[in-house]
């Protein structure tokens, strides 16, 4: 059974986590810059928090689904005077509520809008909103939604599939003047210290080339739509869990595979009974003169003829 | 909104049924009004079921003269004629395939169906195949992607892909035998050139066309559900069309856990990777093509990697739901957006036009040296059908006698009346 996280909490998976956090990475020289920024569906903010570091823009929007979540949002991301929305983005009221409180202060804004559309029961009305505050008002989106073909799984809260094909679509309804980037998965290494003390090291990762499998696709759209820049994020992998999960899937599958060689033997050996009491039982009813049981009457040596 | 989609009929097939799956979701969202406009003339209207969708109707051409529309879209060529005779904002071509493959090279539709994605429009296609070739032909005109979504109710998904451990491969071909760009003969060729043991099911609608073949179930014409339920026990859906859209059966029956063995055609490459989730064979390798099929026979382990990886594309394939919003979407963006300008459109006409003319002009040249070839034989022999002697001795035929005499001389004169008269 799968334990579906859709939040990003301290507890998620650390490669799960700078996924997260990578996508506001590339955003925050934006969002620092900007009057105002919106995060729709701004979950517990703390890939936020880390990625924005001290740089805040004057008018913060929150928006989930949740009053709570977004309380905690505004707590982890320090900023007390965030203007905290529990809203429903396929409500074309909230969105337009979340546009005035956005645009109230006047200046350029930014919208984030992370691992959001997959999870609306309809994403047009989003979808119409953002093209005219892109289109009227100079709002720059960044958005992104995960490559359903590369985590394959399905998962029960997501309402839509995404993949390049979903987003090659989706594209062709965004303004003509936009920036894609697909966000790929890293593997490396890395030397520590023998006492283990935190070291930062400064990577350089060559990253495109085919196969270019997409974990993730974003795309920017609006005025600053070209300073999305690609970047890369890198961190230490839990080996323990990650060796865990496939030494558990290993055992799984030994057990499975001990368990059909058992059963395939136990079958084999009950045929062998099977026959051996079907021939003893045979004998004994030729010794009584009766037919053969389990054998049709054609099968019967002579058909026809009835036994003495 | 107020959407017109132009059919020629309500007549099941498969771009008929994209279409009404669209309309019939679009009237469902709040504002929209659709119409399923029948260009062709009908004996009755055939209602299909939609009568009691209020947002949804269904009209004649001459009833949809006297509306005035948001958009109209045309959804087939021959559709396309009807487009710029109702009064609507903006006109829109929903392109399920470059018809004019469906037509041989000396077939008039031909150029007819190719001329009509000049017109002045803005486009929406279901394939990027299609969407690409568009850009390629038509870079100014505007196209939007809305591939055609999957219905996750029928075509459910199962948990994993089912498990076929030894028993015979099961084959499924479908498609219509009568359209010569499907190959369906072909396909039941290639399986019964097999080795290995092996089930085949053939799917059609028209048992006439499809004649005696060598398959071990024929069944058709079937309701979604009931392909549902077959694609769920196949193993191997064969496609080895020469001109395909969308590409759309395969497609469900990764749904259903099967894999696939196709040829190259047009929308394969939306889904189908080699050696990923199915196989691709060569064009007219039918030899090859059952090799294939023996391997994924033999090759247990091989067959189940396909199959677990085409459940895996078909999850990430957006469902009739989620298509339908792409669709709401580009109909949204093609109303809001300036109408297309109708110079390069008409200049890409004329030009098309003026082609398909000397093409047609070779044609006649053709036909014409064919001609004047066949009368250098046809000639002579008319001269000696018409010389004195010989129409001297037809004469004769009316004298009883005579022909009592040549009856014996039948087959001889048989064969110089056929010469004669050519």
């Amino acid at each position: 059974m799968s334990d579906w996280q859709e939040r990003i909490t301290r507890e998620t998976a650390p490669a799960i986590q700078l996924e997260h956090e990578l996508r506001y990475r590339v955003a925050a020289p934006l969002i620092a810059s900007s009057a105002g920024w919106a995060d729709l569906g701004c979950g517990n903010g703390l890939a936020a928090a880390l990625a924005l570091g001290d740089a805040r823009p004057p008018r913060i929007v929150l928006v989930d689904v949740e009053e709570e979540v977004v309380a905690r949002a505004a707590a982890e991301l320090g900023a007390p005077d965030a203007r905290e929305l529990p809203g429903d983005l396929t409500s074309t009221e909230d969105l337009e509520r979340i546009g005035q409180e956005l645009l109230e202060p006047g200046g350029e804004a930014v919208v984030t809008c992370f691992e959001v559309l997959e999870h609306l029961e309809t994403f047009l009305p989003l979808l119409e909103w953002s093209g005219r505050l892109a289109r009227e008002h100079g709002v720059t989106f960044v958005i992104s939604v995960p490559n359903d073909a590369f985590w394959s799984i399905e998962n029960p809260h997501h309402r839509t599939a995404w993949g390049e094909g979903a987003f090659a679509e989706l594209s062709t309804l965004l303004p003509a003047e936009r920036t894609m980037l697909r966000q790929v998965a890293l593997a490396g290494s890395a030397m520590a210290a023998w006492d283990g003390r935190v070291e930062q090291h400064d990577l350089t990762v060559a990253v495109g080339g085919e196969p270019l499998v997409a974990t993730h696709l974003l795309a920017a759209f609006g005025p600053r739509h070209a300073e999305l820049r690609p970047a890369a994020l890198a961190g230490m992998t839990d080996m323990s869990g990650q060796r865990r999960w496939e030494r558990q899937r290993e055992s799984n599958l030994a057990l499975l595979e001990e368990q059909t060689r058992a059963q395939s033997e136990a079958l084999r050996e009950r045929e062998v009974w099977f026959e051996e009491w079907r021939r003893y039982i045979h004998e004994l009813e030729r010794e009584l003169g009766r037919p053969p049981s389990g054998v049709s009457e054609e099968q019967l040596p002579h058909h026809g003829e009835r036994p003495a | 909104m107020k959407v017109a989609f132009l059919v020629n009929d309500l007549a099941l097939s498969g771009g008929v049924g994209i279409v009404t799956r669209h309309a019939h979701r679009l009237s469902a969202i709040d504002g929209w009004d659709v119409t399923l406009v029948l260009v062709r003339e009908q004996q009755e209207h055939s209602w299909h079921g939609y009568e009691h969708l209020p947002h949804l109707h269904v009209r004649s051409r001459p009833e949809a003269l006297g509306e005035h529309y948001d958009i109209v879209v045309a959804t087939w060529w021959e559709t396309a004629f009807t487009l710029f005779e109702l009064s609507a904002d903006r006109y829109a071509y929903f392109v399920q395939s470059l018809e004019d493959r469906f037509y041989r090279h000396d077939e008039a539709e031909r150029l007819g169906a190719g001329l009509t994605i000049d017109l002045p429009v803005s486009f929406i296609t279901e394939a990027r195949w299609i969407a690409d070739t568009l850009a390629a032909l038509r870079p100014e005109a505007g196209c939007h992607l809305v591939r055609n979504g999957i219905d996750k109710d029928v075509f459910a998904p199962p948990a994993q892909a089912p498990v076929n451990v030894g028993g015979p491969l099961r084959v499924l071909v479908e498609g219509s035998p009568s359209s010569w760009f499907k190959h369906v003969h072909e396909a039941i060729e290639a399986v019964s050139r097999m080795r290995e043991a092996r089930h085949l099911t053939v799917v059609c609608g028209e048992r006439e066309a499809l004649g005696e073949v060598p398959a071990d179930e024929v069944l058709g014409p079937l309701s979604h559900r009931a392909m549902a339920e077959l694609y769920g026990r196949t193993d191997v859906v064969l496609k080895l069309s020469s001109v395909e859209g969308m590409f759309g059966p395969p497609l469900e029956g990764f749904h259903r856990g099967a894999t696939c063995v196709v040829t190259p055609v047009t929308g394969h490459e939306e889904y189908v990777e080699h050696g990923w989730n199915g196989l691709l064979t060569d064009w007219d390798d039918l030899g090859g093509t059952a090799r294939q099929l023996d391997l994924l026979c033999r090759d247990r382990r091989l067959l189940q990697f396909l199959r677990t990886n085409a459940l895996e594309t078909a999850r990430s394939w957006p469902s009739l739901e989620q298509s339908s919003q792409f669709m709401a979407g580009a109909l949204s963006a093609i109303r809001s957006g300036p109408a297309p300008t109708a110079g390069p459109a008409a200049a890409r006409l004329l030009a098309d036009l003026r082609g398909g003319l000397e093409v047609y002009g070779r044609h006649l040249g053709e036909r014409a040296s064919y001609r004047h070839r066949a009368l250098r034989f046809e000639r002579p022999l008319l001269r000696v059908r018409h010389s004195g002697p010989v129409r001297w001795l037809l004469g004769l035929r009316r004298y009883r006698v005579v022909r009592l005499a040549a009856r014996p001389l039948r087959p001889l004169t048989g064969l110089a009346r056929r010469l004669l008269k050519g």
